[in-house]
């Protein structure tokens, strides 16, 4: 068991923290302010490799593997979690691309991915379901050469800024037949619709995708018709709940640092408030939350670097550090007493940023029924 | 025009943002706790070379004098795009002072051979005497410039600098190969991407001591640095102060005082 | 280290910097500390004038009371030059070798003093705030660093001539009185034969805006713990309010809240406003060194302990973002 950054995840930290303070942190407000996505910083890391880091290296990727990626994601989302989850569903994006698109499909889509040029989502949820996928009613109906989809997908993460976009449609009369297609921007008939009012994550679009008579070449087929749950279960569960725990390390950190800081500073009666037992419960609370939170995710990454299987742990990471930082920003508002909930004060945004890592990737409740399920089954046996 | 090859000296410094401590018994700082990174102004040396190779081409080689631990920032320094880095590292080169670090350092750039330029941040944010990068030009004979803002390849042999100083600047022209010395206003540095880090890996970081570089043992370390630290003192600049909790009644009070002072 | 470098007289040489035939500030700062250290061996106090056309500042360093003024004068010479300025010196430093030359911190200095010390093979000091000799005749130099609250001693025991810069605006001026005119020029040629690689081509001056750091009655100032840009507008707007000028410490240059000219320290400026109010430093004598001589002193930091609170008139422990507003409304109440 070896706890230790190599010299390479050492530096790419640190690379990444700097570009998060250099870059990110000055437009904070900013994203706050107009909820706008600031697609030239999702370009700039691009430019900078972020989405490489996964990709194989023919591809003209990195090949880090997915510790990288988690190390990623903590350092944006320390500095700010709505870069953070924009972040992590560019991964998402790809995902699908390494775990199940054909090698023309490969070497037509990711060497664009891995340099940032395009950027790209995934969309399954719609209105009437997500998690259920019998909810699901896009359809795509086979015509020729090409794949004509009807439909509207919601609570899409970066609908509006994604370039090349896995859609889950329906291929037939099985309510459990689903096909994953690669939809670009521009494709007759697509186009993105409302962006949604959120609580947080001020700055990345969430938002729906329409779907009118679009028709999409039969070679944008990932997999076979039928593979499209499989293809997108795999890649929510394994990089989606990768990703979310990811961004909840970052509302962790930046929770442990923002509370230390106040409870340094703020002076009540000629003592600064972290003299008291209750800050300090708090402060332990945090960074016991912190810790556990990391090591659940970062030795699920190491499984899934090893190939092993891996999401289950992955559930448990994602349940735990999501729900550990929405607990934890709560500590953090109440160390700040009143200026807990100024619009000024960082407290206030993690609380509210925190909350949104629930329902994405699968809400605490379908991670329990995964976790539960997965030990169930061992106990029977 | 020819492409350049540009050494530049990179100082690891403790980071700012961390407490120094000064030992008292042996008058230096220590360096046990405190993280180690690139001295901010040899970040602007470095990107001004990295910005001189993208213009003309060549090479950039990155060289510093420090203790074995350093390796792993000429590591990032090889993750900005330097392509070749040297470490110069020996028990014997501890407690050096300018002259003598100036030395090793100009021992070093005759190691590397056959380059056209050093260029090196004006100062450290340690001990800020801005003294190293003009003592390796003497040491090597070349021509130097100190707190360069601006520099264009003025010819084949030449460059066009701009310098500052206390009124606004010179222009002056300097014949290569020749040493500068940057300032923060030169460029703003990069940060460190992804390809460079995962490149950086496989690029050539050589350490060397004594044994490898021609240094006479006279001319380094304390037996080759002329200064010493005497004394150390502890220095009051303590006035009769109050002390006041930031009530408003605190602020009034203050208000007043700023009135008998005569400052508003 | 053996004895090495040259037998020394028991002179003090101060270099004569001058600019557009004017000469640089800080050289009438170091006659003093010059005249003190001289006396103090029983050598005399010489400066060296290079430059162009410049025997009236000859004439004003003899007005100013120095010794003897070794004075090279030549066209090439006009402007400080990296590559001439230190063989000139060399040259005449192994003539006559002093006990110690004494060197102003500016830009040039800054070039000449590590340079002329390399050539020589001898100890140099930079950024001095303080001098001395002990009874061997060493110059006791007194630097500023290594954080909180510590001086440096720097000696050079064993090399000679000792060279120090010295931190412009830490001592008085010396004002000339063509009266008491006592000492002599000694013109040495400028004989140097081979190539220049180093040329000036322009000299371009530039206009400082605002108020200059130096002149202003009020400085307020701002540290690391000012936290943001956001933050940095509030120093600004009390600043102006105060009709002040507005300083920084080297972290706050460095997040690139202030520029590097309005620094204060020792690698900066230092101030002798009436009122110096210092918002979110904690007082490294970095610093601090710089702003000693204030006549008062205000601090506002959130730590109690912070260093900074010792050397103030008065100390506000709290937050500097409700502080400086409530100050701002208070002051702009009283002014009505």
């Amino acid at each position: 068991m070896d706890f230790s950054f190599t010299q390479e995840q050492e530096l790419l930290q640190k690379g990444v923290r700097e570009f998060a303070e250099k870059v990110v942190a000055p437009r904070v407000q900013e994203m706050e302010e107009t909820k706008n996505a600031p697609v030239d910083i999702y370009k700039a890391m691009g430019q900078n490799g972020f989405f490489a880091v996964d990709i194989p290296k023919k591809y003209g990727g990195l090949e880090m593997g997915a510790l990288a990626r988690v190390i990623i994601l903590e350092e944006i989302s320390r500095v700010s979690a709505a870069v953070g989850m924009a972040t992590q569903v560019f991964y998402l994006g790809i995902a699908p691309f390494l775990e199940a698109a054909s090698e023309e499909q490969k070497q037509k889509y990711l060497p664009s991915l891995a340099k940032g040029e395009k950027l790209a989502t995934v969309a399954v949820t719609e209105a009437s379901g997500g998690s259920d996928p019998t909810g699901i009613v896009t359809e795509a109906k086979k015509e020729g050469d090409n794949y004509i989809l009807n439909g509207r997908k919601i609570f899409i993460t970066n609908s509006h800024e994604a370039d090349i976009i896995t859609v889950v449609a329906r291929t037939s009369q099985d309510p459990l037949q689903f096909s994953a297609f690669i939809v670009e921007k521009g494709m007759p008939g697509f186009k993105p619709g409302r962006k949604e009012n959120k609580m947080g994550f001020h700055g990345c679009t969430t938002g729906e995708l329409i779907f009118e008579n679009c028709i999409v070449p039969v070679e944008n087929l990932i997999g076979k018709e039928g593979d499209g749950l499989k293809i997108a279960l795999k890649a929510i569960s394994e990089t989606g709940r990768c990703g979310m725990a990811g961004v909840a390390l970052g509302i962790l950190e930046s929770c442990l640092e923002e509370a230390v800081k106040f409870a340094n500073e703020r002076i009540l009666g000629g003592k600064p408030i972290s003299v008291h037992q209750a800050i300090q419960a708090r402060i332990a609370d945090i960074r016991i939350a912190l810790e556990s939170s990391r090591l659940l995710t970062y030795r699920a990454a190491w499984l899934k670097e090893k190939g092993m299987r891996c999401d289950v742990e992955f559930a448990i990471a994602k349940y735990y550090s999501t729900e550990a930082a929405v607990q934890c920003a709560k500590k953090t508002v109440d160390i700040y007493g009143g200026y807990g909930v100024m619009m000024e004060f960082a407290a206030q945004r993690l609380y509210r940023d925190a909350q949104l890592l629930i329902p994405s990737a699968g809400t605490s409740d379908i991670q329990m029924i995964v976790i539960a399920r997965d030990s169930l089954k061992k106990g029977k046996k | 025009m020819k492409p350049l090859h540009i050494i530049v000296c990179v100082k690891p410094v403790p980071d700012f943002r961390s407490p120094v401590e000064f030992d008292q018994k042996t008058k230096t700082v220590k360096r046990g706790n405190v993280a180690t990174v690139i001295n901010p102004l040899d970040k602007n040396a470095l990107e001004a070379a990295l910005q001189l190779k993208e213009s003309f081409g060549g090479k950039v080689t990155a060289l510093s004098m420090a203790p074995p631990f350093a390796e792993s920032v000429l590591r990032e320094v090889l993750a900005f795009g330097a392509d070749e880095a040297f470490l110069l590292s020996d028990p014997a080169f501890a407690g050096s002072d300018t002259l003598a670090t100036a030395y090793v350092l100009a021992q070093g750039v005759k190691k590397i051979r056959d380059f056209d330029l050093v260029i090196t941040g004006a100062a450290s944010t340690d001990g800020n005497t801005a003294q190293v990068g003009p003592q390796v030009a003497e040491h090597l004979g070349l021509p130097h410039a100190s707190f360069v803002t601006q520099v264009k390849r003025h010819s084949e042999h030449s460059l066009e600098l701009t310098l500052k100083t206390e009124e606004g600047t010179i222009l002056a022209e300097i014949d290569l190969p020749a040493l500068i010395t940057v300032s923060r206003e030169i460029n703003e540095p990069r940060t460190l991407g992804l390809f460079g880090i995962a490149a950086a890996a496989a690029k050539p970081l050589h350490i060397l001591g004594s044994s490898d570089l021609e240094v006479d043992p006279e001319r380094v370390g304390e037996k080759g640095s002329p200064t010493r630290i005497a004394d150390i003192r502890e220095v009051s600049f303590a006035r009769k102060s109050e002390l006041h909790e930031g009530t408003p009644e605190a602020i009034s009070l203050l208000v007043k005082k700023f009135r008998e002072w005569g400052v508003i | 280290m053996d004895n090495q470098g040259l037998k020394a007289s028991s002179d003090i040489w101060v270099f004569a910097e001058q600019k557009n035939k004017r000469l640089a500030g800080v050289v009438y700062e170091l006659l003093a500390p010059g005249r003190r250290l001289s006396d103090k061996l029983g050598g005399s106090l010489a400066s060296v004038l290079i430059g162009y056309d410049v025997s009236d500042l000859a004439e004003e360093l003899l007005a100013c009371g120095v010794d003897v003024v070794y004075k090279v004068d030549a066209p090439p010479l006009a402007h400080y030059n990296s590559w001439l300025y230190p063989r000139i010196l060399e040259k005449l430093v192994k003539e006559n070798p002093p006990n110690s030359l004494l060197i102003g911190a500016t830009y040039a200095g800054m070039s000449l003093a590590p340079a002329l010390a390399a050539r020589l093979g001898v100890g140099c000091s930079a950024h001095c705030v303080n001098l001395d000799v002990d009874d061997h005749g060493n110059l006791l130099q007194y630097v500023p660093g290594f954080g909180g609250s510590l001086m440096a001693i720097i000696i050079s025991p064993y090399s000679r001539p000792q060279i120090a810069t010295i931190k412009q605006g830490v001592f008085t001026k010396t004002e000339s009185k063509p009266g008491i005119k006592k000492g002599m020029i000694r013109e040495v040629a400028f004989e140097f034969t081979g190539p220049i690689p180093v040329k000036v081509l322009e000299i371009k001056q530039e206009k400082h805006a605002g108020m200059p750091l130096e002149k202003a009655k009020v400085v307020v100032a701002g540290g690391a713990g000012v936290g943001s840009k956001e933050g940095w507008a509030k120093i600004e707007e009390l600043a102006a309010l105060m009709g002040g000028a507005v300083g920084a410490t080297r972290p706050a240059v460095d997040e690139g809240w202030a520029k590097e000219s309005q620094m204060i320290g020792q690698s900066g400026k230092t101030v002798r406003p009436e009122l110096y109010i210092g918002v979110g430093i904690s007082g490294d004598i970095q610093h601090t060194v710089g702003i000693q001589d204030a006549q008062k002193i205000v601090a506002i930091n959130n730590n109690p302990k912070a260093p900074i609170f010792k050397m103030a008139d008065y100390g506000i422990v709290g937050d500097y973002k409700e502080i400086v507003p409530l100050l701002i409304e208070a002051i702009a109440q009283e002014k009505n």
